[in-house]
């Protein structure tokens, strides 16, 4: 395991710390890259990403931890002719989430909560990143201030996902005043952003 | 050196701009101004505004500042003004007139550093044969520098965003990767004579190529700034309801960019103009992850993209060859397809 200390360090200087590191480290050994800020984190993720490098991230204290796999069919390119995206052909496919209630499934209202909290936990994981959720019915009650997945919609705002909360559905349950995250959009906008969807992903 | 104006900032030049979504959408919400006489404006992303004040004379008006590029004030203030004006060139126009702006905390920095920040300033308007005649200033954090330049051109050859046709062919006329560079300069990567090299290109004015755009009557041109080749590329095809390729490996680079981009080397700058053109782009199968990187990588006072009909590509090349020997065909217009722009090898 080869640990990569990116703390203290601004943009770019992360990215070349992980560039140096993947061409150093040996076929199959792993790579543990320790970031402290939004924006080289992001960076970093699109990087591996872009390049179908596989990897985990691990928040702890304000920290990540991203780890890499690198086995023999991750390497990164050196070269123009050798470098082959996959998935470039065509334009990315586009999902959407739509959260259409506060809980994940029916049958049972705790567990309905337990589930909708780690779906959101492990949405900015989630890699291609799905690039908006829209948010109707009780759904938006996750998005206001002090909500159980608060902290999770904000990360997912932060890092680019278009965040879009049903405003008649807000005013329906008097929280237009309390938003932690998202856009308000009417149902023209939400229906639009899932009109242009590949796939809609409903929890 | 008396200062070294890159101990006060993170991310200079056109990399400080607001990332272009986020732009895109605040603008989306400002009223169009409705008076026959504006003959360009906001709706099309170009890099003046165009006012036609009789049949002879249309007035070109634009601003830029940024933060510091590099350690030198003088060589700061003779970039920053470079980058101002070329907005007149890149719109067809002959710049006229011009005002400074500077943001500069006078309790923190030698007022020196002042003076040779304006004084090369007020040396590039002269080689571009404009005059300062105001300007205005406030005390901030890390300093900044630029100005609004007014230009004029004939209201019937105004060079826009929207003038690309199908069939036409781009041309570049300075190497990308300043932004990757002067990174790398920071990052104790590049040698002096790379840093340089950028420099050098961010001093060069635009108005050989500007005179040369309006010899061959060409109708869609911009300067690639902030938004990166493919952003500004992007921009265009948009505004010209048109679908742009870019070769990327016809692309001039500085030297050291590509090398640079390989080891990581990538300002976030040219992330956000990735997240931007990602929207309405395609890669192509097989494009070079670095050369990708390069278009996206934000320029500071960079070449004119010029959109010209195949016939006058070889004429207008050999003549801007003389002044921007690095100039070069580097994509084509179609048809509107799928996407506004594809970006491959």
């Amino acid at each position: 395991m080869k640990l990569v200390d990116t703390k203290g360090l601004r943009c770019p200087a992360p990215l070349i710390k992980t560039r140096q590191a993947l061409n150093e480290a040996s076929a199959g050994e792993s790579l543990q890259i320790i970031i402290d800020n939004q924006t080289s984190l992001n960076n970093i993720r699109r990087f591996l990403s872009d390049n179908q490098i596989a990897f985990s991230v691990d928040e702890r204290n304000s920290e990540w931890i991203l780890t890499v796999d690198r086995g023999e069919t991750s390497t990164v390119a050196d070269n123009a002719e050798s470098y082959c995206s996959t998935a470039s052909a065509a334009a990315p496919k586009k999902t959407v989430i739509a959260i259409t209630s506060d809980l994940m499934g029916s049958g049972d209202e705790q567990l309905g909560q337990k589930l909708i909290v780690s779906f959101f936990k492990v949405l900015p994981m989630v890699q291609p990143l799905p690039s908006a959720i829209v948010i109707y019915n009780a759904g938006v009650k996750l998005a206001v201030k002090g909500s159980v997945v608060e902290e999770y919609l904000k990360e997912l705002e932060n890092m680019g996902m278009d965040i879009v909360l049903c405003t008649t559905c807000l005013d329906y349950f008097g929280l237009s005043n309390d938003l932690a995250a998202g856009r308000v959009g009417d149902m023209y906008q939400i229906l639009n952003i899932m009109n242009e969807a590949d796939n809609i992903i409903k929890p | 050196m008396i200062f070294d104006l890159l101990t006060t900032v993170e991310a200079g030049g056109c990399s400080a701009k607001i990332p272009p979504r986020l732009l895109e959408e605040i603008l989306s919400d400002m009223p169009l101004p409705v008076d026959p006489a504006i003959l360009v404006d906001t709706s099309t992303h170009d890099d003046a505004g165009v006012y036609k004040l009789n049949d002879d004379i249309a007035l070109v008006l634009t601003t830029d500042f940024f933060p510091p590029v590099c350690s030198d004030p003088y060589e700061f203030g003779l970039i920053a003004a470079a980058n101002s004006i070329s907005d007149v060139y890149a719109m067809g126009g002959n710049p006229v007139l011009a005002l400074n702006i500077i943001m500069f905390p006078a309790d923190r920095i030698p007022l020196e550093v002042y003076s040779e920040i304006l004084r090369g300033g007020y040396d590039k308007a002269k080689e571009a044969g404009i005059s300062i005649i105001g300007g205005h200033s406030i005390d901030d954090y890390p300093p900044k520098y630029g100005m609004a330049v007014t230009g004029i051109v004939h209201p019937d050859r105004v060079i826009t965003n929207s003038g690309a046709r199908e069939g036409d062919l781009l041309i570049l006329t300075k190497p990308l990767g300043c932004g990757v560079i002067l990174a790398a300069s920071r990052m104790g990567m590049a040698s002096d004579e790379e840093l340089n090299e950028a420099k050098r290109y961010m001093k060069m004015l635009n108005n050989e190529g500007s005179r040369l755009m309006q010899k061959y009557n060409i109708r869609g041109a911009t300067d690639v700034t902030g938004f990166g080749l493919a952003g500004h590329a992007l921009k265009m095809a948009v505004a010209s309801g048109v679908t742009i390729e870019l070769k990327m490996k016809n692309v001039p680079l500085m030297s050291g960019t590509y090398e640079y981009i390989n080891q990581g080397c990538i300002p976030g700058a040219a992330f956000r103009n990735l997240d931007y053109v990602e929207q309405d782009s395609v890669f192509s199968n097989g494009v070079d992850y670095n050369l990708r990187m390069a278009a996206c990588d934000a320029q500071t006072s960079g070449g004119l993209l010029i959109s010209v009909r195949s016939a006058d590509a070889k004429a207008i090349l050999d003549e801007l060859k003389e002044f921007h020997p690095e100039s070069t065909v580097i994509g084509s217009v179609h048809k509107k397809g799928e996407s506004s722009l594809v970006i491959g090898n």
